[in-house]
């Protein structure tokens, strides 16, 4: 559905993309992750026809997304990464603007969506907090009933609890066979709905896995308190990567090792156990610096 | 187009071109209004006639007043409209272009299944709609004015709507240039000021041009040279011709905008 070839564009100071290629199929949700600056947006504006490549294409549906930018509308949700409406609108005058626009007559979806992210569509746009903007941009993507959704950053700044509803919308969303390409930082939340994710560092493409992998290479830390000196010992003698941290107090960390973890606590006495949560740049360098060891 | 961006784009610029409309209508009222006590006052032509010849073409009364046409012309379209019609030209067509890619907005609308095109026309046709309001309401408020208001001095109707169908063909090209600029810019403020430094260069230019006649060449760089209110209302200019080219100047930069804007690179 969404196809990438060698797409290239060069910005000044060595910024930019460089030859990228990747593919999402007809009902497959992708993950695009990376940290700031790596060249997510930038992606995303080339699939929407905002920029024209130096070198290669981007297709969705089989049209170009330079060429017929337009007509890919026509299928397409879009949420853009920093959501700006227009000036001197309630939320519910910019939905219609736009359904209007899209010549969508019905709105049953819309107040469906409405209803489920509970906004206040009577506020006027100015006067809204980002979380609230952030549900605008939701529902505007997704009212639509879009075949092909692509979402920059669509968690942020919604609340945990709305963050579920967003959750369970794109998996009942990929239920009815939609196409969605969302790029995230949340790892948690690419975890959860991504079929398969690509990794993205200053303009290229470092890795593109199916969803297993990426588990796999993802390290989490534990913090494990063990009731006597005896377990702690049992611990220290194991192959896992271990780092005292107090009195009967360690911090383990596990990366694809599950099984060996949990065999190894089974033979302890365990007082306490908390996983220390870890910031997806965390875990961009663990997968970079490995990679750049086995090359 | 896209009727129902326009409509909401003419609903979200109401305000503002309401306060335009208002402001340039009641001025020309009222100095409609106070004209016969002007036309009546002994001496004031003398007065006229005895600044310098330069100083007199500057405030637009070469040959001191002598009709209504000529006061209107000269003291209000050769000076405040100008500077309403300018100040409203340069901040529209920021605002409907640049203001909306430097914004983010710009986004939203391209995401519909309307072409980079068809967006670009919508906007420059809210720019012109308000242009063209402006200019049709201060005419009418002219004509009213000058009928109702005032008894005993009459306004040349036909050539008093000829000068404004000129007045808003000047402006539609000054359009024209800062809608090109707004359609190439990714910065609102950028795009504002490069359009005001020029349209206000091409008015210093038309000053200086008139100061005196080691000067004159200066107006052959100026959008102003074209634009002569009180030769204008009297008929002397070959009206058609000047309307034909600045139609056509105008036609020429606002398609150069849209394709420029269709191939450039939006950093949305």
């Amino acid at each position: 559905m969404i196809h990438v070839k060698g797409l290239s564009k060069h910005f000044s100071k060595g910024k930019g993309l460089f030859d990228l290629n990747f593919e999402v199929k007809k009902g497959e949700v992708f993950g695009y992750i990376g940290p700031n600056g790596a060249g997510k947006s930038t992606t995303i504006r080339h699939l929407m026809g905002f920029m024209k490549p130096d070198r290669g294409h981007s297709s969705i549906n089989g049209m170009d997304c330079w060429n017929n930018a337009a007509r890919i509308q026509d299928q397409t949700g879009y949420l853009p990464g920093e959501i700006v409406f227009l000036e001197g609108m309630s939320g519910l005058g910019f939905l219609s603007l736009l359904q209007k626009m899209r010549k969508q007559e019905t709105t049953k979806r819309r107040d469906e969506l409405i209803e489920r992210f509970q906004l206040d569509v009577k506020t006027p746009i100015r006067k809204m907090s980002k979380g609230m903007k952030q549900k605008v941009g939701i529902i505007a993507a997704f009212m639509h009933d879009p075949q092909v959704l692509i979402l920059d950053e669509p968690t942020s700044g919604l609340d945990p609890l709305m963050q579920r509803v967003f959750i369970d919308l794109i998996l009942e969303e990929k239920q009815n066979n939609k196409t969605i390409l969302m790029s995230s930082h949340s790892f948690q939340e690419i975890e959860r709905t991504c079929d398969s994710a690509g990794i993205i560092k200053d303009g290229k493409l470092v890795a593109l896995e199916d969803m297993y992998l990426l588990r796999s290479v993802q390290r989490r830390v534990f913090e494990v308190k063990v009731k006597s000196e005896n377990d702690m010992e049992h611990i220290l003698r194991s192959s896992l990567d271990i780092e005292v941290k107090g009195a009967r107090t360690v911090h383990v960390t596990v990366q694809g090792n599950d099984q060996e973890f949990v065999q190894l606590l089974s033979r302890c006495e365990v007082q306490h156990i908390d996983t220390r949560p870890q910031d997806l740049e965390d875990i961009f360098m663990h997968y970079y610096d490995r990679r750049e060891v086995e090359k | 187009m896209s009727l129902p961006l326009y409509l909401a784009m003419m609903k979200s610029h109401g305000k503002m071109l309401g306060g335009f409309i208002y402001g340039a209508s009641a001025y020309i009222v009222l100095i409609i209004w106070i004209y016969p006590s002007i036309a009546d006052m002994q001496g004031f032509n003398d007065m006229i006639g005895a600044l310098p010849e330069s100083m007199r073409k500057l405030i637009g009364m070469e040959n001191g007043i002598n009709s209504l046409s000529d006061y209107v012309a000269g003291e209000f379209y050769g000076m405040l409209f100008l500077i309403i019609l300018m100040v409203y030209v340069i901040l529209t067509s920021t605002r409907v272009m640049a203001r909306l890619v430097d914004q983010g907005s710009m986004a939203y609308l391209l995401a519909t299944p309307h072409s980079r095109v068809k967006i670009a026309i919508t906007q420059a046709a809210v720019l012109l709609t308000g242009l063209a309001l402006i200019v049709g309401f201060t005419t009418f408020s002219g004509i009213a004015a000058s009928e109702w208001l005032i008894e005993g001095y009459q306004l040349d109707v036909a050539s008093f709507i000829a000068l404004n169908i000129l007045t808003f063909l000047t402006f539609s090209s000054i359009a024209g240039y800062c809608f090109l600029i707004s359609s190439i810019s990714n910065d609102e403020k950028k795009a504002l000021g490069i359009s005001a430094g020029i349209t206000l260069l091409f008015y210093i230019l038309n000053m200086a041009g008139k100061l005196s006649e080691k000067t004159e060449w200066m107006l052959n760089f100026s959008i102003f040279k074209w634009y002569d209110p009180i030769k204008m209302i009297n008929n002397e200019t070959d009206a058609f011709w000047i309307g034909c080219s600045l139609s056509i100047s105008t036609f020429l930069l606002f398609m150069i905008s849209l394709i420029v804007f269709k191939k450039r690179n939006l950093p949305l």
